[in-house]
């Protein structure tokens, strides 16, 4: 899978604050095309209307959390390749398990940082960190 | 985003055969509901103000940012990268506040219904089978590099 910053991202996060710092970090890093959601249905719905090269998630969410966006993601055959990446607090073992099971690319822990993001990104598309 | 206690702070009143059975005053039962009730309020008040403050910041990060872009870029960009992803703080005192909320109405669940506090709600279940806790305890260091651990493990 090759890195292409042109690439449309989609940053899915129930907090303004958080899609802001994202899309900060993602300008940048060189990408200039982010779409945001505001929860899973919405991201989901955004998905099946255009292709996007990456996927940013948080995880709790109403009504559909990154976790079961991840797993709807992972069902459908035109988009389950689409690298994702969670962004979360959530750090408990088991639940980092379960993600990983359902098909994640990489896990990020709240609060984190632009190098954190980018060894992250770079890691799914084979770059150099 | 979810408020902090929500419509489940405006309650009605406990009855008083509600009270009784739960065998406190109609005086302390309510004195307690309405102090429970204000820190409700008091800490959808923090989750705002943190809210606005984050918010603020941003703008005047953002117009940095757009400054740096001209010159002396690299370091400028770096510091003010910095100051953006420290916003994050909102999420997570949200997250916490939100959990204090919770905390909170099962306690003003428990005293109005009489039941057990143990049983008055059971752990946030979001994303079926899934029991979320929240940020951690732990630093944030440790635990992305246990993650990153479990992320290099082949299953």
């Amino acid at each position: 899978m090759a890195l292409d910053p042109s690439m449309p991202v989609l940053v899915v996060d129930d907090y303004k604050t958080m899609i802001r710092i994202i899309r900060n970090l993602l300008k940048q890093l060189g990408f200039a095309n982010v779409d945001e959601a505001s929860d899973g249905t919405a991201a989901l719905s955004m998905m099946r209307e255009k292709d996007y090269g990456l996927v940013i998630s948080d995880w709790n969410m109403e009504p559909m959390t990154g976790y079961e966006l991840l797993r709807e993601v992972r069902a459908d055959d035109r988009l389950s390749r689409t690298p994702f990446i969670m962004v979360t607090a959530e750090s408990k073992t088991d639940n980092v398990i379960a993600a990983k099971k359902a098909g994640v690319n990489n896990y990020i822990v709240k609060p984190f940082n632009a190098a954190t993001l980018k060894s992250k990104i770079d890691a799914i598309f084979g770059e150099p960190s | 985003m979810n408020q902090v206690g929500g419509t489940k702070a405006k309650r009605k009143p406990p009855s008083a055969h509600r009270r009784a059975a739960h065998g406190g005053s109609d005086h302390s039962v309510t004195a307690e509901i309405t102090l429970l009730l204000n820190t409700l309020r008091e800490l959808a008040a923090i989750r705002s103000t943190a809210e606005d403050a984050a918010a603020r910041i941003l703008d005047s990060a953002e117009g940095l940012l757009a400054l740096a872009d001209k010159e002396e870029a690299e370091k400028a960009q770096e510091a003010i990268l910095a100051i953006m992803t420290a916003c994050g703080f909102h999420d997570l005192v949200g997250q916490r506040v939100t959990k204090i909320a919770e905390t909170l109405d099962c306690v003003i669940a428990s005293r109005l219904t009489g039941e057990e506090l143990a049983r008055a709600k059971t752990p946030a279940k979001i994303g079926s089978e899934i029991t979320l806790e929240g940020p951690s305890h732990n630093s944030v260091a440790q635990d992305q590099a246990r993650i990153d651990a479990l992320f290099r493990e082949k299953n």
